[in-house]
C-alpha cells in the first residue's frame, strides 16, 4: 500500500515519459484534452488547494499560447473576423487551443514529476545507468549549498571589514568579483581534502557498487507493465493512422474505428492511473485507520 | 599482538631542506589507545599520514611502517583502504556526498560490497551511533558535531582495525568535542579498535589513554604511560601548557608521588596534601567604570518571520578599554549578538549603540572606518588574495606597526597557514582600519595551548593600546586567563556577568578545571597560577 510518490522511481519515470511522450508526439485533440485534464487533476489531488497563484499563472499562459497562433498564423479557410487587415481563422484558433493544451498539460505533468523525483530518486535512476555519474551528481548536489553558504560568510565578514566601503554599485560589483575569485580558490582547496577523504576510503580501488534504497516490488512491476501496455495500444492506434486529425487548410478527421477508440481509452486509463492509485490508497487508509 | 610498527622513519618534503620526520620509531599493540601531542608544525600530521598509505605525502622516505606484520606498501588495496581508518580535522570538507545514508555507504560502495551487505552494515552502524534520527537528512542540515560523528561512522562501517584521528575535535565546541572523545573511548573499549589520535584538547583524552607520544620538530621525544611521560617532560613549559590542569598543578608544585590526570584525582591531590587556612586570594577591586563602548538595550532578533527569537531582550554594556568575554552554549545567541553589533544582522526591536551613537546613525559604512571591526569565526573568509603581503597591502596594513611579528609569513598563501597564523594575519588585516572596538568570534578555535598563550598576549597588548575587545568564546580556560569581565549567554540573553574570579567561582559546571578541582576548598581559585599561589600560601599538610 504505497502512494504513487512512494513507488519505485524507475517505474514512475517510465510512466511519466509514457504520458508526456504520447502528448508530445501526437496532436490528436481528444488525447491533448485528456493529458491536460489528467495533469491538472493529478497535481490537485497531490497538492490540494495550495498553489492557487501558480494555477492562475498557468491559466494566463494557456490563454496567451492559445491566442498567439491565430494572431500570427493566418492559414485556414474559415475566416471568423478580420483584425487590422489580418484574417483570424477558425482553423488557426483551434490549432492554437490544441497546442496550448498540449504544452500546459505537459508542464503540469512535469510539475508533478519534479515534486515526486527528489534528488535521492534521481541519483537512484542515474545510478542504474552509471554509479560513477550518480556519485558525481551527488557531490554536485552537496557542493551547491556549501558554495552559497561560504559565499555569504565571506560577504558578511568582508562587509564588517569595510570591503564595500561606499554605498555604490561599482564598488559593490568589484567587491563581489573578488569574493567570487577567492571562492574558486576555496573550492579547489576544499577539493583536495575531499579527494583525500575519498581515496582514504578506497575510491578507485575497484568497480563501485551502489546501495539501493528502492526495490522492485509487485506494485512497481504492475505499474511498469500497465503503463507500457497502455502506451503500446495508443502508440499502435497512432502509428496505424487511426487517430488522424489535420487542421489546415480545413479541419478534417475520420471517425475513429475500434482500434482508435481503444487507443483513446488506453491513454485515458494511463493518465488516470496515478489518481486511481492515490484514491485507492486514501480509501484504504481511511478504512484501516477506522479499525485502530 | 603488535598491530602497527614504525621503524626509524624519516621523511622530508620535496621542496623543503629540513626533514619533517627524523628517526621516528614506535609500535602499537592491538587495542591500545595512544595520544600523539606536540606543538603545531611538530610533524604530527605528517607522521599520521605516513601510517595510511593512500594519504602518504610525496617526498623522500626512509625506514618502514608495517601493519600487522606486512609492510604498508605491500598491503592489498582493499585491506589498506578498509583496515586503517583515517578521520581528518575539518568536519565539512571530508564529507563527499549529499545525504547521510549515502555518506555511510560510500566506503563500502567503493570496495564493491554487495548492496544487501551495505544496507545491513550501514543500518548497524547507524543504530550503534544513534544516527537513526538523521539518517535521511541532507548533510548540510547537520551541526558540526554531527558532521564529525558522521565522518567517524563512515570510516567505521569499513570495519577498521586501526583508527587514526588527526585533531578531530579542533573545529568542534567543547560539548560536541567531549561527546566525540567519549565515542572514541567506547569504540576502543567495546570493539577493541586500536586508536592513535593527535589532539590539542588534552584535558579530555589524556585521562583515558594508555600511551602518550610527544613530538617535537619531527622527532619523538617521549613515549610511555601518560603519568611517566608527564614527569619526564615536567620542565618543558611549552609542552606542559597543554596538559590537563591537574597534571600542571602537580608539576608546578613539584610534590606528591603519583601524577593526577583527572579533576577528581587533582581534587584529592590538593585536599590531601595541602591545608586551607587561607581560603581566598586578595583581589583588586574592579577598574572604575568608564563610558560604554558598546551597549545593547532590549534587543530582539530572529532570522525569519516565523522562527524563534535568537536574541530576546538582550541588554548589556561593554566598557571602554576592557576585554569582555561572551560565553555560552551553542545556539545561545553569542555569535548572533556580535554580528548584530557589527550591523550584519539587523534586530527587529531595541537599540544598539557604538560609542554612544546609534548603529543606524553610522551612515555610508562609516562604522567600519576607525571605529568597529569584526573578526569572524572562520578566519579564512577574511582573505581574498594570493599572498599575505598582498593581503596586507590591500588593507593598507604594515607589518611593522603590529604588536606581533608576522614578517616570516608574508610570501605564503593565506590558505596554507596554520590556524594560529591565520588568526594573526586576519587580525593584522582587521587592525588596519584602526578600530577602537574589536569583536572577535572564537579566536582560539582549533589552536594548541602554546599558540593560545600567544593570542592572549596579543589581546592584552591591544587592550593596552586602548582598544576595547569583545571576545565570543567557548573556551573557559582562555576566558579565565584574559577577560576583565565575562558574561554567560543563555536563551538569547545574559544570565550572569562579572569579573572572571567571581564569575567562575559562582558557576558550578560551566567553569575552569582548576575551579572544579578546588571548589569548596578554596574560594576563588580560577586559573592555575591562582591555585599554585594558594597552595604555596597554605603550605603542605603535616604527614
Amino acid at each position: 500500500m504505497r502512494r504513487f510518490s512512494e513507488l519505485n522511481p524507475l517505474a514512475a519515470t517510465v510512466y511519466f515519459f509514457c504520458v508526456t511522450g504520447i502528448a508530445m508526439f501526437s496532436s490528436y485533440p481528444p488525447l491533448m484534452i485528456v493529458a491536460l485534464l489528467g495533469g491538472v487533476l493529478f497535481f490537485i489531488v497531490r497538492n490540494g488547494s495550495s498553489h492557487m497563484r501558480s494555477h492562475l499563472f498557468f491559466l494566463l499562459l494557456f490563454i496567451i499560447l492559445a491566442a498567439a497562433n491565430p494572431l500570427m498564423s493566418h492559414n485556414g479557410i474559415t475566416v471568423l473576423f478580420v483584425m487590422n487587415d489580418n484574417p483570424i481563422t477558425l482553423e488557426a484558433t483551434l490549432y492554437g487551443l490544441n497546442s496550448a493544451a498540449m504544452i500546459i498539460g505537459v508542464l503540469y505533468w512535469f510539475r508533478s514529476f519534479t515534486q515526486i523525483m527528489t534528488s535521492e530518486k534521481l541519483l537512484y535512476i542515474t545510478g542504474a545507468l552509471s554509479p560513477k555519474l550518480s556519485l558525481v551528481l551527488s557531490m554536485a548536489l552537496r557542493y551547491v549549498p556549501l558554495f552559497s553558504k561560504q559565499s555569504k560568510k565571506i560577504k558578511d565578514s568582508q562587509t564588517a571589514m569595510g570591503l564595500f566601503s561606499d554605498d555604490n554599485i561599482i564598488d559593490d560589483i568589484r567587491g563581489r568579483m573578488r569574493i567570487f575569485s577567492i571562492l574558486i580558490t576555496w573550492a579547489l582547496e576544499n577539493g583536495i581534502t575531499t579527494a583525500d577523504s575519498m581515496t582514504a576510503r578506497g575510491y578507485g580501488v575497484c568497480r563501485r557498487t551502489q546501495l539501493k534504497r528502492f526495490t522492485f516490488r509487485r506494485g512497481d512491476i504492475l505499474l511498469l507493465v500497465t503503463s507500457l501496455l497502455l502506451t503500446a495500444i495508443t502508440a499502435a492506434a497512432l502509428s496505424l493512422g487511426k487517430l488522424d486529425f489535420s487542421f489546415y487548410p480545413a479541419v478534417r478527421y475520420s471517425a475513429p474505428d475500434a482500434l482508435g477508440i481503444c487507443g483513446i481509452a488506453a491513454y485515458s486509463a494511463l493518465v488516470l492511473l496515478p489518481v486511481i492509485i492515490e484514491t485507492e490508497v486514501s480509501l484504504k487508509w481511511k478504512y484501516l485507520l477506522s479499525r485502530i | 599482538m603488535e598491530i602497527l610498527a614504525v621503524k626509524d622513519l624519516s621523511f622530508s618534503y620535496p621542496t623543503c631542506s629540513e626533514a619533517a620526520l627524523t628517526d621516528v620509531s614506535f609500535s602499537l599493540e592491538q587495542g591500545e589507545f595512544a595520544v600523539l601531542c606536540g606543538a603545531t608544525g611538530s610533524g604530527k600530521s605528517t607522521l599520521l599520514r605516513m601510517l595510511k598509505r593512500e594519504l602518504s605525502p610525496l617526498g623522500k622516505m626512509i625506514g618502514d611502517v608495517t601493519f600487522s606484520g606486512t609492510p604498508l606498501d605491500k598491503l592489498n588495496d582493499k585491506v589498506s583502504a578498509s583496515a586503517i581508518g583515517f578521520v581528518m580535522q575539518d568536519p565539512e570538507q571530508q564529507i563527499v556526498t549529499d545525504k547521510v545514508w549515502h555518506e555511510l555507504a560510500f566506503g563500502l560502495e567503493n570496495l564493491a560490497v554487495p548492496p544487501a551487505d551495505i544496507a545491513r552494515r550501514v543500518a548497524e552502524m547507524a543504530s550503534y551511533f544513534g544516527i537513526g534520527s538523521w539518517y535521511d537528512k541532507d548533510v548540510s542540515q547537520l551541526s558540526g558535531g554531527q558532521k564529525q560523528l558522521l565522518n567517524l561512522a563512515a570510516v567505521l562501517v569499513m570495519q577498521p582495525e586501526l583508527l587514526i584521528l588527526d585533531e578531530p575535535t579542533a573545529q568542534l565546541d567543547p560539548i560536541a568535542a567531549s561527546d566525540f572523545i567519549a565515542t572514541i573511548k567506547r569504540l576502543n573499549q567495546e570493539l577493541g579498535i586500536t586508536i592513535i589520535i593527535a589532539e590539542h584538547r588534552l584535558e579530555d583524552v589524556i585521562p583515558i589513554c594508555d600511551r602518550l607520544l610527544v613530538m617535537e620538530k619531527g622527532t619523538l621525544i617521549a613515549d610511555g604511560r601518560p603519568e611517566h611521560v608527564i614527569s619526564e617532560i615536567r620542565g618543558r613549559d611549552d609542552i606542559m601548557c597543554g596538559m590537563p590542569a591537574a597534571a600542571r598543578l602537580y608539576t608546578a608544585l613539584n610534590s606528591g608521588d603519583s601524577c593526577p590526570l583527572t579533576v577528581r584525582d587533582g581534587r584529592s591531590f590538593v585536599t590531601e596534601n595541602y591545608r586551607n587556612d587561607v581560603r581566598a586570594l586578595e583581589r583588586e577591586n574592579a577598574a572604575p567604570k568608564t563610558s560604554p563602548a558598546l551597549s545593547f538595550r532590549d534587543v530582539y532578533f530572529r532570522y525569519e518571520r516565523n522562527s524563534p527569537d535568537i536574541l530576546s531582550a538582550l541588554t548589556f554594556d561593554i566598557n571602554e578599554g576592557e576585554i569582555f568575554c561572551i560565553l555560552g552554549g551553542n545556539g545561545s545567541g553569542k555569535t548572533t549578538s556580535v554580528s548584530a553589533a557589527a550591523g550584519i544582522n539587523k534586530p527587529y526591536s531595541g537599540t544598539i549603540r557604538v560609542f554612544g551613537k546609534k548603529l543606524k546613525d553610522y551612515k555610508n559604512r562609516s562604522l567600519y572606518r576607525e571605529c568597529l571591526a569584526l573578526l569572524p569565526q572562520d578566519v579564512t573568509t577574511v582573505f581574498l588574495r594570493n599572498t599575505v603581503r598582498e593581503e596586507l597591502q590591500d588593507a593598507g596594513a604594515s607589518s611593522e606597526e603590529l604588536p606581533y611579528d608576522i614578517s616570516h609569513l608574508l610570501d605564503k598563501h593565506p590558505y596554507d597557514l596554520s590556524g594560529g597564523e591565520k588568526q594573526l594575519v586576519a587580525l593584522a588585516k582587521v587592525l588596519a582600519s584602526k578600530p577602537k572596538l574589536l569583536l572577535l568570534d572564537e579566536p582560539t578555535k582549533g589552536m594548541d595551548a602554546a599558540v593560545k598563550q600567544n593570542i592572549i598576549a596579543v589581546l592584552r597588548e591591544l587592550r593596552s593600546q586602548g582598544i576595547t575587545l569583545a571576545v565570543v568564546t567557548h573556551d573557559v580556560e582562555f576566558a579565565a586567563l584574559c577577560a576583565d569581565r565575562c558574561a554567560m549567554f543563555f536563551g538569547g540573553r545574559i544570565v550572569s556577568i562579572g569579573t572572571p574570579d567571581r564569575f567562575f567561582s559562582e558557576n558550578n559546571f560551566y567553569t575552569t578545571a582548576v575551579s572544579r578541582m578546588t571548589r569548596g576548598f578554596y574560594d576563588n581559585a580560577v586559573t592555575l597560577p591562582d591555585a599554585v599561589e594558594l597552595c604555596r600560601l597554605n603550605g603542605k599538610r603535616e604527614a
